[in-house]
């Protein structure tokens, strides 16, 4: 096993920037996620880690090795690099047994058949597919096929595991089931695992770290809690969560001495905490809240705001109701046992410790910037 | 329902009369080849023989049997030289990216479309040149080389079909390009194979113009050839002809006897997956 660092790396295809100057630390034993939406540059990173394609520029390392460097020209082909990929549809050799399929690795690298027997029935036994190492994978299903695929990989010991949406193509059951199995393996075996997805729930139950990329940039780095916690910027706050943050435009406001956002139809008070914006009072900027940390009010308290239910969505444990508020639409959160009708009018309160203000320009967040 | 059975009668009547029409000459070529010459005259072509003999069918096999064999070894060398670079190229031009990769595919599409009659003069002058004029090894190198563009091409459109991400897996695995192709590729390419060599069997097998100029004695005649020199100069010997005919027919029929069953299946599959 080994850390796996990438320095620079941009990859174009013709005019089109896919990755533009990437820069991770992935640490020994990490799960390190690459999340992102379609066509951010996640999988060409994936590839460029497995030597699968060329970059541009860049460099990219396991341990003190380095295995690619654009500069130098140094590129160490797929085969040397030692990784063990698993692929969206997991890529399994039709025409080979179970047993054929596991054993490929092993084979081409020479190892004595006895050997082979013994690892590929282990790995084999650990993933539960013992009794299938002599059919084909046409006899098999979505989920046995993608634990060949893994125990393909795991049969020999890799400096890193590359997983490029794994669990995509499994039913919504199966993926919940295949997620905590992979976490487990991934806690028993120890290894690094670089795994791709679009899928942020996916990413936050088994990252240990997730990376955001968004147009084949970099958003934000961080555990799945500081990135859903202190998101860095309105992407990134957009991306993470379900349903997602709810966004108002205003502009920041000094009054009396304290410190508002002019949301148009009304001002919210931002109790002082940030005093830090201060100085960039009449700027404007984006107030975002995430659905849970709204309570409602029948009646109007301090700092909170007007609103007319729209639309009340049963999510099983809970309510998603959508509030018109002034000309936006607000999502929150709330307990079934709340006596809600559409058209009911109340007030919003929002928790003050979980307000983000990001400028609406850059689209930084304010707070964890300044704070 | 009494009109559509009506139609149903129809439609088999005018089936029937199109298989009849389509059968025919194979029948008088039969008939024709198990007559005498006095039956020749005696009897249209289409009434079987009157004293049916087999004289026809050994006098020909006595001067065509070395045409026959000729035909069958650089039929058999071509076609499975030809699948085989065919199948190699269309791995290289789907699976291995490489610059100016549609450039050269784009150059044997062009082989395809040139007409054998253009390239006589300088091919006979080259195999000269080369000491393989009249010579098997000449006519196995044409029709190799004839024969790489269209196995290409059909190798190159199945092989679309084999996702990348499995030479991705055989590439992290640890298998270089050779492995790969024999591992992987090769296993998973039966069928194009089978409607390559059945396609490449019968044109070679089939072909009557480079055989003809590339060839001018016995050591090298192809089967085509010996059997157009049958026709004789002054009275057509229609017996002896067909006889030749039946001889010549044999090996591409039992080609088309084993393979036919998978030939069916490869077309099938083309067809379903676009």
């Amino acid at each position: 096993m080994a850390s796996v660092k990438i320095k620079n790396l941009t990859k174009r295809y013709d005019k089109t920037i896919a990755v533009e100057n990437v820069n991770l630390e992935i640490k020994d034993g990490e799960l390190f996620i690459l999340l992102g939406p379609s066509g951010c540059g996640k999988t060409t990173t994936l590839l460029c880690i497995a030597g699968l394609i060329k970059p541009e520029e860049g460099e990219v390392w396991f341990g003190d090795d380095m295995v690619t460097c654009a500069e130098h020209n140094e590129f160490e082909r797929p085969q040397e690099r030692n990784v063990a990929m698993v692929f969206q549809d997991y890529a399994i050799y039709p025409h080979m047994t179970v047993f054929k399929n596991i054993a490929f690795p092993l084979e081409i690298r020479k190892k004595h058949k006895h050997e082979i027997e013994k690892r590929v029935e282990e790995v084999a036994e650990r993933l539960g597919i013992s009794e299938l190492l002599d059919r084909k994978p046409k006899q098999l299903s979505g989920g046995q096929r993608q634990r060949v695929a893994l125990a393909r990989a795991i049969v020999r010991e890799p400096n890193a595991f590359l997983m490029d949406e794994p669990l995509s193509n499994l039913d919504a059951k199966l993926r919940v089931y295949a997620r905590a199995e992979l976490k487990r393996l991934h806690k028993r075996l120890g290894v690094t695992i670089v795994y791709v997805t679009h899928d942020q729930l996916e990413a936050m139950s088994i990252g240990d770290r997730i990376a955001i990329l968004n147009n084949g940039f970099l958003e934000q780095v961080d555990t799945p809690e500081n990135i859903y916690n202190s998101p860095k910027n309105i992407f990134v706050a957009g991306f993470i969560g379900s349903p997602p943050m709810n966004m108002l435009d205003g502009t920041l406001i000094e009054k009396d001495g304290k410190l508002f956002v002019d949301l148009g139809f009304t001002t919210y008070d931002l109790s002082n905490r940030f005093d830090k914006l201060k100085k960039l009072k009449s700027r404007e900027v984006i107030l975002g809240i995430r659905p849970e940390y709204i309570t409602i009010s029948k009646e109007k308290i301090k700092n909170s705001i007007k609103a007319k239910v729209d639309i009340i969505e049963l999510m099983g444990r809970e309510l998603s109701i959508h509030y018109r508020v002034n000309e936006n639409t607000l999502i929150a959160i709330t307990k079934p046992t709340e006596d809600l009708e559409i058209g009911d009018e109340l007030y919003l309160v929002f928790d003050d410790e979980r307000i983000h203000v990001f400028d609406k320009n850059t689209e930084e967040n304010l707070i964890t910037k300044n704070s | 329902m009494r009109f559509l059975r009506f139609k149903r009668v129809i439609l088999y009547i005018l089936l029937i009369f199109f298989v009849i029409v389509t059968l025919l000459p194979l029948w008088a070529g039969i008939m024709t080849a198990f007559k005498t010459e006095a039956d020749l005259i005696y009897t249209t072509p289409l009434q079987p023989p009157l004293s049916p003999t087999m004289e026809p069918l050994e006098t020909t096999f006595l001067i065509m049997q070395r045409p026959l064999l000729n035909s069958l070894i650089f039929t058999l060398i071509a076609t499975i030289l030809s699948c085989f670079l065919g199948s190699i190229a269309g791995y290289t031009l789907t699976k291995i990216k490489f610059k100016g990769s549609n450039t050269v595919f784009l150059g044997l599409i062009i082989g395809i479309f040139i007409p054998y009659q253009a390239v006589l003069v300088p091919l006979v002058m080259t195999m000269v040149s080369w000491g393989l004029y009249n010579t098997v090894w000449g006519l196995i190198l044409t029709h190799t080389a004839y024969g790489i563009p269209i196995c290409t091409l059909l190798f190159r459109s199945f092989y679309v079909g084999i996702p990348d991400s499995l030479i991705n897996a055989a590439k992290t695995d640890g298998a270089g390009t050779w492995i790969i192709y024999r591992r992987i590729i090769l296993p998973l390419s039966l069928l194009p194979f089978v409607v390559a060599s059945v396609f490449q069997f019968t044109s070679i097998w089939n072909d009557f113009l480079f055989g003809l100029v590339l060839s001018r004695g016995e050591e090298a005649m192809p089967a085509s050839v010996a059997l157009a020199n049958l026709k004789g100069g002054f009275v057509a010997m229609w017996n002896l002809q067909m006889a030749g005919t039946l001889w010549y027919t044999l090996p591409a029929l039992i080609v088309y006897l084993i393979l036919g069953k998978y030939l069916i299946k490869g077309f099938m599959t083309g067809a379903v997956k676009g």
